[in-house]
């Protein structure tokens, strides 16, 4: 007499996932029932198809290209590690980043006013007809990079005169995150931020 | 690169030769990411991208999205890596982290059913146009299947199946029971399988 089939034990056999006496108590089953048999074969197959249909499309380009935006992204020092054996590398490197921040969202905050000059107080290049990506460092930042990039601070868009604008700027270091409040001041007064303009 | 990351460590005075070995060979990497030394990450990275990609890819099923799913997973890693326990197996905590950030991605992308990649039928080399179709028609199926599975059932049967995880490996990544990953993945391969029966059963009308 045959034992019961083995139909619901078939997805665990076919890689192998069961112990060792029901592995041969189900072969045994297997070597006696056609219908298991095709079962299992069909299940076999489909097991072959999935590992062919899911085989990865990524070629060495595509490593290389992951890998250079993320080390680019780590040693701007947008997400440096506070290394304990450069403070001084660390802080420049925030300073600068706060820089460009600053600088962007001042951009922004000079956009929304149509056809003011530029505040003789902030940074230079400021000027309304450029972008707002690559300011040009201020001379207390010996160390500018570039590549400090506003995206990775969570900015709001274009944020509207009468509300003030927060911008959050994560650290490596889980401790420190650093957040600008800014509100958009009449013309003749600074626009003030929790830090001082460089 | 790596030489002379051991030269400016060695001018420091800090030589990583004198490290007790370990078991795991990504350790050492870690060890000195951790040490402050960032340019070991790319050997990290380049230790382990192909794993994460993939992981990514076969998760989401789009590869842009898995590309962002990598960068994200090394830049988590990397803020992540001073909280790493030293002689804790690096890849599988690599993997988890980047499993989450699949999960994330997969949660802003909204439920979509099938993704549009695995709706491609890209042209590749084949021994007749029959042929060729037919075996694209098979791999969309297939992909369809997958990424019809419940998310969990889904990642289990990419990390057990495809990556070729122990059922143990797998209950740790997800952190999940490894009975739990055992019926996870049996449903999920008996899904695929019904799911390519009941459609490559049925006639095929579309043939060009
Ligand atoms: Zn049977």
């Amino acid at each position: 007499m045959m034992t019961p089939h083995v139909l619901d034990q078939l997805p665990l056999w076919i890689e192998g996932d069961l112990a060792a006496p029901e592995t041969a108590a189900l072969e045994a089953h297997l070597s006696q029932c056609p219908e298991c048999r095709r079962a299992a074969e069909r299940l076999r197959d489909s097991q072959a198809w999935l590992r062919e249909a899911l085989e990865p499309p990524f070629e060495a380009p595509d490593r290389q290209r992951l890998r250079a935006r993320v080390m680019e992204q780590i040693c701007t020092g947008a997400t440096a590690k506070p290394g304990p054996r450069m403070p001084l590398r660390r802080s420049l490197l925030l300073a600068s980043a706060a820089t460009l921040l600053l600088a962007s969202l001042i951009w922004n905050l000079e956009r929304a006013r149509p056809s003011r000059p530029v505040h003789p107080g902030l940074p230079a290049p400021l000027s309304s007809a450029m972008p707002p990506s690559r300011p040009e460092p201020t001379p207390q930042v010996s160390r500018p990079r570039p590549a400090a990039r506003p995206s990775r601070a969570r900015s709001p868009e274009s944020p509207p005169l009468a509300e003030p604008a927060r911008i959050e700027f994560q650290t490596s270091d889980p401790a420190v995150r650093i957040i600008w409040l800014a509100q958009a001041k009449p013309p003749s007064e600074p626009i003030q931020t929790p830090l001082e303009a460089p | 690169m790596l030489q002379a990351t051991e030269a400016v460590l060695m001018e420091e005075g800090l030589s990583p030769l004198l490290e007790i070995p370990v078991a795991d060979p990504l350790e050492q990497l870690v060890r000195r990411v951790q040490g402050g030394e960032t340019e070991a990450f790319e050997g990290l990275m380049l230790q382990t991208e192909k794993r994460v990609l993939s992981v990514a890819w076969r998760i989401l099923g789009d590869r842009h999205l898995a590309e962002d799913a990598a960068q994200e997973t090394y830049l988590r890693v990397f803020r992540s890596l001073p909280g790493f326990r030293l002689g804790e197996p690096f890849e599988p905590w690599l993997v988890r982290i980047a499993v989450n950030v699949c999960y994330d991605l997969g949660r802003k992308r909204g439920p979509r059913a099938v993704p549009i990649e695995f709706l491609e039928l890209p042209g590749e080399a084949a021994s007749s146009a029959e042929e060729s179709f037919l075996l694209q028609q098979r791999r969309t199926l297939v992909r369809q299947g997958l990424a019809g599975l419940p998310p969990g059932e889904r990642a289990a049967l990419v990390l057990r199946d495809l990556e070729g995880f122990s059922t143990e490996e797998v209950a740790r990544m997800l952190g999940i029971r490894p009975v739990t990953v055992r019926s996870q993945v049996a449903s999920a391969r008996a899904k695929i399988q019904a799911f390519c029966a009941r459609l490559m059963a049925a006639p095929q009308g579309g043939r060009p």
